[in-house]
């Protein structure tokens, strides 16, 4: 045996940046994952040419993923051009190859930071978020080795008493995104900061979501068809955001999630946080041919 | 079409990139060599949060990030992450270390002696003005001991032992492959022995030194005495597949052991680093030795100071928020204005 | 600044693999293809030195040292591979992991045939509805002991490999024997 023997012919570059142990560690992880719906599996989370909070989760679950042939879509805020989302879009196509996608129909992957696309996923898709707290118990306690016990008790006792504070003190649930969520009736997970406007989207989706942390070094999973119900009482139902009435200024698009564009006079516009989902709208408008995909929420109504 | 075209995204992101790159002009092989020389202890920082030994990678770092040196440690790390782990080298022990310098607080002369070795400790700290007006500071020369203090010595802790002054932890029959390696697997609570003290190592030095400092005041329940000191180089001992083992060379290591009394018995606190960090050394050493039993959440607490002196996903965290997140923002916004419009409907029928 | 890396064959197998394993496991009972059949790509795709392996083929021995994996006994591994599985007691000895960390449970490979033999109903995350499996190979009472043996989140997660065909069972899918 040679030292040679030992290792590989040298690269400047693993195909997909991670070498083969680093995505056999994640692969593993993503299985347990998946096999324990939205419980947080550790895992060692190698650093990436990327700073730690910036989707270093997300990448390694995606860079794991891909090959040539997987159509990447990366959006941040619902939007393909916000500069975080182009960065990952660039190095993800940069060191795999593979081509990319502004389009939520086209797309094989989608890495996201805080939204899911308005159109339905289908069950070829896999959604990856970004996720900065993986803990949903962080808010009642910040130690996480605790916190860790507490799940594996199910102890979400202090979770329901702050909801139910909330309640007291504010006559609502005062959370606002990454609300917490009962995953397959056992474990409690926090959404990624996804709006409330999106969480019934990864209730017995179609499509398979893998939510990664990097700097916090957790994976969790959603699969198709697994039950992902909000925390609520029973006699305060769960609330998505005020926007079923909303009007998109740019495209008239009406009943999805909007940012809302403070303007001169005081008062607000509104625009759709899916920028290309507005951008096909637009094209459609124009009368250019544009597949609009169906959408989760109908005239702000969930559709399923 | 009214939405922003992605080219502008891509177009500033790479423009910003290169006015960064602009302001530090060609990076050559004679830049990194020039930072490699001028600033050896600055490499030893890099080298060490970085956990990768290497002068020339380190100091090509800090070229190319200008010493910023939060992206200096995050493109090194990125950069060993990916390098294949060939083997695991022989442990070094204290009394093999090529030693430069060596001090104990704890007595006034130490088997093996008292080494200063190289300091700045006791310089006055006069800024060089004259430098900058032409005149060069010239060193002046090193008048070599007619005695040398010996390259080896024996640890102080050892004889504190023999002494039955202190309980040596248990020798860690770990070898190889077996020993825990914190950047292949997450740090989990309690922590693995080995995890701490990697995670020790690779700790951002401004962090260690404010928890450390905060425990030195007072938040801590044991005060440090420092019992050694070390500067010194270790030798990389590896085998070959064929069985013999060699050195592949001397890297600069620093360790710190402190102490402070416990009952009848002196309680022991122990870091060690890649490259010379003293400060470094000293503060992780000291949240070594009040870790046992800290309070939950105190900042003694294992989980608290490791969590928060790891400066990659620190900085990181803190620069994340740089991001718009005007998503989150709309949802508590929506929250907000519900639960305002609700209590002023309610309050309404009694006016 | 830099080129694109090109996927070695090694890179592309274990990429396609795995894609076939975190599929078949998403939706439990519903087979997919791997890129060539057998238990050596999905060695290669998930174990290496960091793992510890069980072997209950012989032949199987080998590969596993190849990839580095440390060969344990049964109790020990975190990736098993039985080989064709001859009696439902060995599953005792597998490990379920704890209500702290289900991710310490193992994955276990069993070799079978898809399409024949006795049915089974499945439901839980993954399946829409209800999936009828139909199972071959496997020996007499091993649902009964699954089901007795796992205490959700504690458990093992299973992979069932017909050729280059492949099953997966997750610890969340509730079985149903009919």
């Amino acid at each position: 045996m040679t030292l040679a023997s030992l290792t590989k012919p040298w690269a400047p570059m693993s195909y997909g940046f991670l070498d083969a142990s680093a995505k056999r560690e994640l692969r593993r992880k993503m299985v347990k994952a998946v096999c324990v719906p939205g419980c947080q599996m550790p895992y060692a989370s190698r650093e990436v040419p990327m700073a730690r909070g910036w989707g270093t989760g997300g990448l390694q679950v995606s860079l794991t993923l891909i090959n040539p042939q997987t159509c990447v879509k990366v959006i941040d805020q619902g939007a393909d051009d916000s500069v975080n989302a182009a960065s990952i879009r660039r190095f993800l196509s940069r060191v795999s190859g593979a081509p990319v996608t502004l389009d939520t129909l086209q797309a094989d992957l989608i890495q996201s930071r805080h939204r899911i696309p308005e159109e339905i996923l289908r069950e070829d898709q896999v959604l990856v978020l970004q996720v900065p707290n993986p803990e949903p118990l962080r808010s009642v306690q910040p130690n996480m080795s605790i916190a860790r016990q507490m799940h594996g008790d199910a102890d979400y006792g202090r979770m329901w008493l702050q909801l139910y504070e909330q309640i007291v003190r504010s006559g609502r649930v005062m959370q606002g995104a990454s609300y917490p969520s009962m995953v397959n009736g056992r474990h409690v997970m926090t959404p990624s900061p996804i709006p409330r406007w999106d969480v019934p989207k990864l209730h017995m989706a179609k499509h398979l979501t893998i939510l990664s942390a990097g700097r916090e070094k957790r994976i969790f999973a959603v699969p198709p068809y697994c039950r992902v119900e909000p925390l609520v009482f029973d006699d305060v139902p769960y609330r998505v955001e005020d926007h079923a009435g909303l009007t998109c200024s740019r495209s008239g698009a009406k009943g999805f999630f909007m940012n809302e564009v403070p303007q001169d006079d005081g008062t607000s516009a509104f625009e759709l946080s899916d920028s290309e989902y507005g951008v096909k709208s637009i094209r459609r408008a124009e009368g250019d041919p544009v597949d609009l995909g169906d959408t989760w929420y109908t005239n702000g109504e969930l559709t399923k | 079409m009214a939405y922003v075209a992605t080219r502008g995204g891509e177009r500033a992101i790479e423009q910003s990139e290169r006015l960064f790159r602009a302001e530090l002009g060609q990076i050559d092989a004679a830049r990194v060599a020039e930072v490699k020389q001028a600033l050896p202890y600055l490499v030893d920082r890099v080298m060490g949060e970085a956990s990768l030994y290497d002068e020339d990678l380190a100091a090509l770092a800090l070229a190319q990030t200008g010493g910023e040196l939060y992206e200096a440690v995050l493109v090194l790390r990125a950069w060993r992450t990916t390098q294949p782990r060939l083997t695991v080298a022989a442990p070094i022990e204290q009394d093999d270390l090529f030693t430069h310098r060596r001090i104990s607080a704890a007595f006034k002369d130490i088997p093996g002696g008292q080494v200063l070795g190289p300091t700045l400790d006791y310089s006055h700290r006069v800024l060089a003005t004259d430098v900058l007006t032409g005149t060069p500071y010239d060193p002046p020369a090193v008048e070599p001991a007619a005695d040398p203090a010996p390259a080896h010595q024996p640890s102080v802790s050892a004889w504190q032992a023999a002494n039955d002054l202190v309980d040596l932890p248990k020798p860690d029959a770990a070898t190889g492959e077996a020993i825990p390696d914190l950047t292949r697997e997450p740090l989990l609570f309690p922590s693995k022995r080995a995890h701490t003290l990697q995670s020790l190592a690779r700790a951002e030095t401004g962090g260690v030194l404010a928890l450390g400092y905060a425990a030195m005041r007072g938040y801590g329940q044991a005060h440090p005495t420092v019992n050694e000191l070390r500067l010194a180089e270790a030798e990389i001992v590896v085998k070959h597949p064929n069985g013999t083992e060699f050195s592949a060379g001397r890297v600069k290591v620093s360790q710190a052991e402190v102490v402070s009394k416990k009952g009848e018995r002196l309680g022991l606190g122990f870091a060690a680093t890649l490259g010379w960090n003293e400060v470094k050394c000293i503060s992780a050493a000291t949240l070594d030795l009040n870790s046992k039993g800290a309070p939950k959440g105190s900042p003694t607490e294992e989980e608290f100071f490791l969590y928060h002196t790891e400066g990659v996903e620190a900085s990181g965290f803190c620069i994340h928020f740089k991001l718009p997140h005007y998503v989150t923002f709309q949802s508590s916004l929506d929250a907000m204005r519900d639960a305002k419009a609700t209590r002023a409907a309610e309050q309404e029928p009694a006016e | 600044m830099l080129t694109t890396p090109i996927p070695d064959a090694a890179e592309t197998r274990s990429n396609a693999t795995f894609d076939a394993i975190l599929w078949a496991l998403s939706r439990p009972g519903l087979p997919r293809n791997l890129p060539e059949p057998g238990e050596a790509a999905l060695i290669e795709a998930l174990l290496d030195r960091e793992c510890a392996a069980y072997a209950g083929d012989p032949l199987l021995i080998p590969v596993l040292a190849q990839s580095g994996a440390r060969l344990v006994d049964l109790s020990e591994a975190d990736h098993v591979f039985f080989g064709r599985l001859l009696d439902a007691e060995y599953l005792r000895a597998c490990r379920v992991g704890s209500d702290l960390y289900p991710d310490d449970g193992a994955t276990l490979v069993i070799r079978a045939r898809i399409g024949q033999g006795a049915t089974v109903r499945l439901t839980g995350p993954g399946v829409n509805g209800v999936v009828e499996l139909q199972l071959d190979g496997l020996p007499a009472g091993f649902w009964q002991e699954r089901a007795r043996l796992i205490r959700y989140p504690m458990g093992f997660d299973l992979l069932f490999l017909d050729g280059d065909r492949l099953i997966g069972l997750p610890r969340s899918t509730k079985v149903e024997v009919l």
